[in-house]
């Protein structure tokens, strides 16, 4: 039964970062269509911002937290600007749009290599000085409940924040039809800037979080990228809850079965449960 | 000389893989970011053979391959009847997974040391030991891989794939079962990677598994695009450019490892220009 | 053999872009099909060829009933189709557009291709009653909006199917294409096919079709010959708006 509670526990932290990746990646592809492979190295370069001012730079955590976020937030607004939206204004494919992204995360992933070298970093901070609580026999510590209920909060405000703003209505137009929502007035283009920004944010959150509780390396871009899209395709495509639903799933899968084998196996797991997916249930746990 | 040597085997190397896989980006539209998977599957079966139960190259490279092939039709059948964005991040998840098996995978890959000691292929008893003989090999195999493409692409096989690349649906309107054919070019490729995976390994005498990260599989992506999609002889020129490129690096006095990072950081900025700039590449008869 | 639908329906987000066609199109006859825009004709031939899942109803082809149809069923049942907007190959050529439906359909008899010469001379043959065997080596992109629909029309008859949807196959022709099309549809209904039409022209639809459908909304509204029907005050309507 013990066993039981802390894999939940262990589901429960590693989903919330899943989910944060889904939501991002998510509100991104719903409003420009395009599958931004770069997007888990974005939250890469969350972490490390925080890893290089906090533990390099001695700066203040809660600064270095901040301007990790933003920083994040900046580097994938950059990238929208800068390529991919001349891509979108010439109508290319997304193909194409997709090898841009893969060239744009083989650069920030070789960059954060030469910077940080390609060894292991974990956010250090005082280990004995951390709180740990006992939940129903399961051990969780201060730092994992933190990244958890900091998850929950930047979740429940995105939902608001596309649910009741103004704000929130225009990105569900341009979802819904990007030319029909420039006819009635809304700067698409503006629009889907601060989306990205938003979205980049959310990844460098997702990141930081990371660096934390597992810790970081130049590639976890891309694995932390496919453990999202999964959580979205065994939740549902298209079905925001379902995303969420669906890494919390996953994290739980992956955490039993790293339970009872190895934890090296995690990356296999979760691929097995994305072709069970797609071959038995493809349209996902809950439907669109 | 033996330097020459060495740079030309390398890209005769390369040249074989990035021909697979303009068979598959090039003449049928199927971006993969799997090829070093293959050549990895095919790589580490041969080597298996050759080191443990000291079977002959020809023969362990020819499993190897058909090794390869074989996984790629189990994937190929899942994957490749998706939408394009599936598709694609199902080869980039199976390249995950297939990178993660050769790392944990100890008993039969050795893990993260790699295997050493792999023997050069024997011909009518004379081993292939001088680089020089091995050079003869490789271009051999250039030429055997650059007939079988050219007959692929010039057969009607060939038609139906440029059509597939185009407009699936249109094709199969006309009575083609248009994920047979794309299995089909995906098993060729693989199988061709394959090889090209077996005769590496022969060549370095060891391997190890960080031959077969994503980022290698980005790098045959970008020799593709460099060269041209649809164009063998472009795949052979690229990939002279783009291995002769890093050697330029490290002549210039970069250290071993700097010079990796920016080697690869070099191929993410090459995709992201020719993406904006030129979509067809150098000989490139097709656009993305 | 002959085509029918039975109920056949097919909505988007709510809208009933077909809405319980019951329609008939026999072999050995032209039957055209008309109405205004956005009545559902392409829809209604979208869904049949499988291109649009079927939402309720029926297509009955011969005796068979089949209440799913997916593209690559259709060319085996014997049904082949032009697109409004040719959707041709564009960067291949005008021959290779053609030869990919003569070729075999299995993976492994494509490779090696045993019946080289005959479908080259097949492919003569048709591109040459369309007057495009000089162009035959030109990318598909590059040849003029009437040549892409005559290689459009080739691309079906090559098919020798038993029953042949043409959509919208006269817009944009001059005079002289319109009589070689023309020719050619009625060429096939003499030999038996079943050759549906979508088609706006009324005085070429007086000229060349047997039956006649007209749909609105997407439900049928009349049928008929094509005296009868557009002379109904209904058809009439439709098309100049109430």
């Amino acid at each position: 039964m013990e066993v039981i509670i802390q894999i939940a526990l262990n589901a429960l932290v590693a989903g919330s970062i899943y989910a944060l990746i889904t939501l991002g990646f998510n509100l991104l592809y719903s409003t420009t269509r395009f599958f931004d492979l770069s997007y888990g190295a974005i939250a890469a370069v969350g972490g490390y911002i925080v890893y290089c001012l906090y533990n390099l730079l001695g700066l203040n955590l809660y600064a270095a937290i901040v301007l990790g976020i933003l920083g994040a937030g900046a580097l994938g607004f950059s990238c929208e600007k800068l390529i991919y939206r001349q891509l979108r204004a010439r109508k290319a494919s997304s193909a194409v749009l997709l090898i841009a992204s893969l060239g744009v995360l083989l650069v920030i992933q070789s960059a954060l290599a030469i910077l940080f070298t390609s060894q292991f970093h974990i956010i250090t901070r005082d280990l004995s000085a951390e709180r740990v609580f006992t939940i129903f026999g399961g051990t969780i510590t201060e730092v994992q409940a933190i990244i958890f209920l900091s998850a929950i909060t930047i979740m429940l405000a995105l939902g608001a924040l596309l649910k009741f703003t103004r704000f929130g209505k225009a990105v569900q137009a341009i979802a819904d039809d990007e030319e029909v929502a420039n006819v009635v007035g809304i700067n698409s283009e503006k629009m889907i800037g601060i989306v990205y920004f938003i979205g980049a944010a959310i990844a460098g959150a997702a990141g930081i979080a990371t660096a934390f509780d597992t810790g970081i390396m130049p590639t976890l871009g891309l694995a932390i990228l496919l453990k999202g899209v999964i959580a979205a395709i065994v939740g549902g495509i298209g079905n925001v809850v379902g995303g969420v639903l669906g890494a919390f799933v996953l994290a739980a899968i992956e955490n039993t079965g790293a339970w009872f084998f190895s934890a090296e196996w995690r990356d296999v797991i979760a691929f097995l449960v994305l072709i069970a997916f797609l071959l038995l249930r493809p349209r996902g746990i809950l439907p669109k | 000389m033996e330097y020459l040597v060495h740079t030309v085997v390398l890209v005769s190397i390369y040249a074989v893989q990035a021909m697979s896989l303009n068979l598959l980006i090039g003449e049928t539209g199927l971006v993969s970011v799997a090829q070093a998977a293959f050549a990895g599957i095919g790589a580490y079966a041969a080597v298996v053979l050759m080191t443990i139960m000291g079977v002959n190259f020809f023969v362990a490279s020819l499993i190897g391959a058909l090794a390869a092939g074989t996984v790629a039709f189990i994937v190929g059948i899942i994957f490749l009847p998706l939408r394009q964005v599936y598709y694609i991040l199902g080869t980039v998840g199976f390249n995950v997974i297939a990178w993660s098996v050769f790392l944990n995978w100890n008993e039969v890959t050795k893990g993260s040391l790699g295997i050493a000691g792999i023997p050069r292929p024997v011909v009518f008893g004379y081993a292939l030991s001088e680089n020089a003989a091995f050079l003869v090999l490789c271009l051999v195999s250039v030429a055997c891989v650059y007939g079988i493409s050219a007959l692929i692409t010039r057969s009607s096989l060939g038609r139906v794939l440029h059509a597939i690349r185009e407009d699936e649906d249109a094709v199969a309107v006309f009575g083609y079962a248009t994920t047979h054919y794309k299995v089909f070019i995906f098993v060729v490729a693989a199988f061709i990677a394959g090889y090209a995976g077996a005769l590496f390994a022969s060549y370095l005498s060891y391997i190890s598994p960080t031959n077969y990260i994503v980022p290698e599989s980005i790098f045959a992506l970008s020799i593709v695009i460099l060269g041209g999609l649809g164009s063998a002889h472009g795949a052979i020129v690229a990939a002279f450019l783009l291995v002769v490129l890093p050697e330029v690096l490290r002549f210039v006095g970069f250290p071993s490892e700097l010079a990796g990072h920016l080697r690869l950081m070099s191929y993410g900025l090459i995709l992201i220009f020719f993406m904006l700039y030129l979509p067809k590449g150098l000989f490139g008869k097709f656009r993305i | 053999m002959n085509l029918r639908t039975h109920q056949l329906t097919k909505s988007f987000g709510g809208v009933h872009a077909v809405d319980g066609v019951d329609a008939r199109f026999e072999a050995g006859k032209i039957t055209a099909l008309v109405g205004p825009n956005g009545s559902g004709k392409t829809t209604l031939i979208n869904t049949i060829t499988g291109l649009y899942s079927i939402d309720n109803g029926t297509v009955i082809i011969g005796e068979v009933r089949h209440a799913k149809m997916r593209p690559s069923m259709v060319a085996s049942l014997g049904i082949t189709r032009t697109f409004q907007n040719s959707r041709l190959i564009q960067q291949i050529s005008a021959l290779d557009n053609i030869l990919l439906v003569l070729t075999k359909r299995n993976v492994f008899a494509a490779l090696f291709e045993r019946h080289g010469k005959r479908h080259l001379a097949e492919a003569e043959t048709i591109l040459r009653k369309v007057g495009l065997w000089e162009k035959r080596d030109e990318h598909a992109e590059n040849l003029s909006y009437g040549q892409r629909k005559l290689l459009e029309v080739a691309r079906a008859v090559s098919t020798k199917a038993k029953i042949y949807f043409f959509d919208e196959p006269f817009a944009g022709l001059f005079p002289e294409m319109v009589k070689t099309v023309s020719g050619i549809l009625r060429e096939l209904r003499d030999r038996g096919a079943a050759v549906v039409l979508v088609e706006h022209d009324m005085a070429l639809i007086r000229e060349i079709a047997d039956y006649c459908y007209c749909m609105d909304s997407g439900k049928v509204i009349a049928e008929g010959t094509p005296e009868e029907v557009l002379q109904q005050s209904n058809v009439i309507e439709a098309y100049l708006g109430k």
